[in-house]
């Protein structure tokens, strides 16, 4: 069925939303990466199969949704009933009959399901009311979790298109590239270039054909915001896409979907099909004399395909070496041809700017950094999730208020943004607003928005190599300081990390480090040493501990620790010695076990397997 | 035309034109190991950075590729400020620890000053630096017989499948191209090998002297539009042939003259 | 060895035959055969007008591309940042000792690949092991040793 006019989209909206909400209740089962490593499937088909089975009055399979990512997954599997907003958190495969029997039929809470507050030991029913949530503006997250995965009829009814109805029919292109002008949005994929900006050149370029390009190409290790977007309300980020196509007069367009994201891909696809079939994709849409396609480009598993030279290489069946952007890619990009290339988040935000206005778009965040921001809030803290914040909000909000803070009360020691081109941020810096500057100028980076906070037993010596491993292995290899640079920079870390290195290496890696900067080819060289230099700036002692007392501080550095029993707190349980694969470790059930320290090679295993704490790390 | 100053005088370049091509008709000499007039500029070696600053950047510098920096009007270089120096002297240093065998590193990298490799000399090193001359020769030439392989610190130049490349004519300007003289070769008799494949010299019909494969020459005569029985004789007979030619055409005129 | 070549064709009129295909040409046939046969590569150079060494420069270029035959089921042990951080290392060695491989390789009985993948982007449940497409979160040192019998007994996906 083809829409035709602005008039029939409104019907069909109201078509959908009285289907939307056909059922008196509705329940959504979370499908979002990380219930699913939970179980979240078998839990949801479970869930049908019961509601099959009972034939309830007025509630029918139907008014069960598979949302994308909910958010908060370190509670998972979730499974909310709306519209009350009851939250269960864990739930596994036998509590789906009581849910049914008790939550559906008789409108009873389950309480052992529920979220339970950490400070306050109160059970939470409605999700909005968990801090988690509450302290949280969902702008481009602002569906996912609320619809089904992939159903243009669910985003119909949630008023999708109809900021691209407004668009063709009520604005010119440039009343389009003006409102996002005001609106003030920055590129979301980390470097922040003003997108009002960026599409007004490519709007102006002569040379033709333009095309749109969303960077989907989510490399930052510990980042999956643009993932839950993806999957889980593919149909934002495509229509952000058509109406910046529209802006910039662009008729073909690309989503470079990374490799790892499979069902990205997939409902991406689906999603366009779904837009193709209503007449939003295609010749004429909405009856206007505006024509785009997007075809889904599938990433073969380059981090460098992330910068944008050499994802539009890839794009067109080419090794992803970037070239030097002395002439910017919105004037020469795929093919040579202007292009704006956005990444998801910032797409799926468009829609919401054509509707509201910018001029309410830029009344969030700071002045300088407007609306909200996504993040994957990962590592040692406790509440662990997808999580949307207006920008400014400061980091101790983020990790202390939504995070709910650190892991078994460890302490603070760090937070990671901006992935391997980032850099570590230390308690002191933890009062800082989160925006594109601020964290610039702190020696970190937005990035795409993976932020991963660690605790007293992380080693920044550790993480630091663990970075410019990844980068080694992923610099194309293309410019010398970056090829050579950080290849050399990663053993100088690896000799520091086995107590081998010097002082001199430091002044050696701080020096070759500014080379790099300075003259790489491209951002990922250019910023591959600032896992190094950000964790020096603010952690120089412990590089000193790994060189002067050749101690690791966090006990993580193999070569500079050892593990030994405390034979007050052994019970003799046998379990590290099962776990440890080297055999180093001897003894009798019930009697205290030793570590034969020739024969560890300090893989751990012994300290994570043990439940008394009676592995100590020396 | 633009004007832009170059270590303090300035010059007048052509719109486009990239800064290095404009520093090398200035006789500034600026390493690049990349660089070849053949093929498009590239920006591996970064050798070629230069200092650039306007009037107007408020005293604001940057440091650019000149092999790929377009020139602009106003554009004040320094082509060997200390800063650029000491980037040229960390390239090269760790482009010795990469090939600490090859003599045109180690010449360089002595003219910047670095004559032992701060770093960690590579195990195994040969002396490619991947500056990628040879595969994009080949490519412009229309060949494409060989590519990098691999990527990151492992990349190598390499044919298909590490086999004898199918495409490959036995033209050697890859060879030719190397700036480290890297790329291997043997002639011998009317026998080219390179790349582990195995090529046919045609022999000069005059002079007998061994001229270019016979891969290239058909290559060359399909693909150019040049007659077949060109490449029969070499370069030097070609030109003797002319010059006869010539001489007989000079004394006819002077005989239909007189 | 003997690869159903057949499958081929029916790729190739997946995608227009330009250049441009062949990156998703490629990620086909990999899904086919979970590796990229020599055969393969130079038909597809043909097919799509590509030459071989540039074929061969994609192919070696992007992690999605092997060269080499896997296993029937590849196990992929995430080291993204998070995972690192949560102790991936230990978990990674841990599948290497009950594998009886190292990571990049593949049994002998041709059953598992063991690889190691830089983020799968399911942070949140960090350490994550995907055996195939299917991701198991919060994985330990302990319960590594139930997951690759789980594997094992399972059948070939």
């Amino acid at each position: 069925m083809r829409i035709e006019t602005p008039q029939q989209l409104t019907r069909l909206r109201k078509d959908c939303l009285a289907r939307f909400n056909r059922h008196p209740q509705k329940i959504h089962v979370c499908c979002g990466p990380g219930c699913l490593a939970n179980g979240a499937q078998k839990v949801s088909d479970e869930l049908k199969k019961v509601i099959k089975k009972k034939r309830l009055k007025g509630f029918s399979v139907d008014a069960l949704k598979e949302t994308g990512c909910h958010g908060f997954c370190e509670q998972g599997p979730l499974v909310v009933v709306e519209p009350a907003g009851t939250f269960y958190t864990r739930v596994k495969v036998k509590d789906v009959e009581e849910i049914i029997d008790k939550t559906i039929r008789r409108k009873e809470v389950l309480e052992r399901l529920l979220f339970t507050d950490p400070q306050t030991g109160e059970k939470i029913e409605n999700y909005r009311d968990i801090p988690f949530y509450a302290r949280q503006q969902r702008i481009a997250l602002r569906n996912i979790g609320q619809i089904s995965q992939c159903d243009i009829d669910e985003y119909i009814a949630v008023d999708g298109y109809q900021a691209l109805a407004k668009a063709l029919k009520k604005m010119s292109p440039q009343d389009v590239i003006d409102e996002v002008t005001t609106s003030g949005l920055r590129g979301r994929g980390g470097a922040g270039f003003p997108a009002g900006r960026k599409w007004s050149t490519c709007a102006r370029a002569d040379d033709s054909p333009h095309y749109v390009i969303c960077n989907g190409d989510e490399g930052d290790p510990g980042a999956f915001m643009d993932r839950a977007i993806m999957e889980g309300d593919p149909h934002s980020v495509i229509e952000g896409m058509i109406i910046a196509a529209y802006a910039v007069g662009a008729h073909e367009g690309y989503i470079y979907v990374r490799e790892e994201y499979p069902l990205a891909v997939v409902n991406l696809q689906k999603a366009i099909e779904q837009a193709h079939e209503y007449g939003l994709l295609g010749d004429g849409i909405l009856s206007s004399d505006f024509s785009f396609d997007v075809h889904v480009s599938r990433g073969g598993g380059a981090f460098v395909c992330g910068e944008s030279s050499a994802l539009m290489k890839s794009i067109a069946g080419e090794v992803g070496e970037p070239r030097a952007k002395y002439v910017r890619s919105v004037l020469k990009g795929l093919h040579d041809k202007p292009t704006v290339l956005n990444n998801v988040e910032s797409y799926a935000n468009v829609p919401v700017i054509i509707d509201k206005g910018g001029k309410w778009f830029s009344a969030i965040g700071t002045k300088k950094s407007t609306g909200a921001k996504a993040f994957s809030l990962v590592g040692k803290v406790r509440n662990t999730g997808l999580i949307e914040v207006p920008m400014g909000t400061t980091l101790r909000e983020i990790i202390y208020d939504i995070g709910g803070g650190i892991q078994n009360d460890r302490p603070f020691k760090a937070v990671q943004t901006g992935g391997p081109s980032g850099g570590c941020l230390p308690e002191s810096k933890l009062d800082l607003p989160v925006d594109f500057d601020t964290l610039t100028e702190a020696g970190s980076m937005m990035g795409s928005g993976g932020m991963i906070v660690l605790d007293d037993h992380t080693c920044v010596v550790d993480l630091a190599k663990y970075f410019l491993a990844f980068l080694v292995d992923e610099s194309c290899g293309k410019c010398v300081p970056c090829r050579e640079g950080l290849y050399q920079l990663y053993g100088l870390a690896v000799a520091i990390s086995e107590g081998r290195g010097t002082e001199a290496d430091l002044d050696k890696m701080e020096k070759l480090s500014d080379t790099i900067v300075i003259s790489s080819l491209c951002g990922l060289g250019k910023s591959g040493p600032n896992p190094f230099l950000s964790t020096i700036r603010y952690f120089r002692d412990e590089y000193l501990a790994h060189i002067r007392d050749k101690k690791c501080p966090a006990g993580v550095c193999r070569e500079l620790i050892r593990y030994e029993v405390d034979p007050q707190k052994c019970d003799g349980c046998m379990a590290c010695i099962t776990a440890c694969a080297q055999n180093a470790i001897t003894g009798k059930k019930k009697e205290v076990h030793t570590i034969d320290q020739d024969a560890c090679d300090k893989c751990g295993a012994c300290l994570a397997v043990c439940k008394r704490d009676a592995i100590l790390v020396l | 035309m633009v004007s832009l100053t170059i270590n303090g005088r300035v010059v007048q370049a052509n719109k486009g034109e990239m800064l290095l091509s404009v520093t090398r008709r200035e006789g500034i000499d600026i390493p690049a190991l990349c660089h070849h007039d053949a093929v498009e500029p590239f920006g591996a070696c970064r050798l070629c950075m230069v200092e650039i600053t306007k009037a107007e950047w408020d005293g604001w510098t940057n440091y650019v590729a000149a092999c790929l920096y377009p020139v602009e009007d106003g554009l004040i270089v320094q082509t060997h400020s200390s800063k650029v120096n000491e980037l040229r002297r960390t390239v090269l240093d760790l482009l010795l620890a990469r090939c600490p065998n090859s003599p045109e590193i180690r010449q360089l990298a002595a003219e910047y000053g670095v004559t032992q490799t701060a770093y960690e000399e590579i195990p195994d090193a040969d002396n490619c630096i991947l500056c990628g001359l040879c595969t994009r020769v080949c490519e412009r030439l229309g060949f494409k017989a060989i590519s990098t392989v691999g990527r990151g610190h492992d990349k190598v130049v390499a044919p298909p499948l590490k086999e004898a490349p199918p495409d490959c004519v036995g033209c050697l300007s890859c060879a030719q191209v190397c700036p480290t003289n890297v790329i291997q070769y043997e002639d011998e008799g009317n026998k080219r090998t390179i790349w582990n494949k195995s090529f046919e010299l045609i022999a000069c019909k005059e002079c007998g002297k061994q001229t270019i494969t016979r891969d290239f020459a058909e290559a060359l005569s399909s693909q150019r539009n040049i007659p077949e029985d060109y490449f029969e004789l070499c370069d030097e007979c070609h030109r003797r042939e002319l010059s006869v030619k010539m001489g007989s055409i000079v004394s006819w005129s002077r005989e239909a003259a007189s | 060895m003997n690869h159903d070549l057949d499958k081929l064709p029916e790729i190739y009129e997946r995608y227009p035959r330009t250049p441009q295909s062949l990156i998703a040409v490629l990620q086909d046939i990999q899904k086919e055969f979970h590796f990229l046969p020599t055969e393969a590569l130079k038909r597809t150079a043909e097919e799509l007008n590509v030459p071989l060494s540039k074929v061969f420069s994609v192919s070696t270029f992007y992690n999605a591309f092997s060269l080499h035959p896997r296993g029937e089921k590849i196990i992929r042990v995430c080291v993204g940042t998070t995972c690192h951080i949560r102790g991936a290392k230990q978990i990674q060695e841990q599948l290497e000792n009950h594998l009886k491989i190292k990571a990049g390789e593949t049994t002998e009985d041709k059953k598992f690949t063991l690889e190691v993948v830089a983020c799968v982007g399911a942070c949140a449940m960090a350490p994550v092991v995907a055996v195939d497409e299917t991701y198991h979160g919060g994985v330990t040192v302990a319960s590594c040793r139930k997951l690759v019998k789980k594997s094992k007994k399972g059948k070939k996906s």
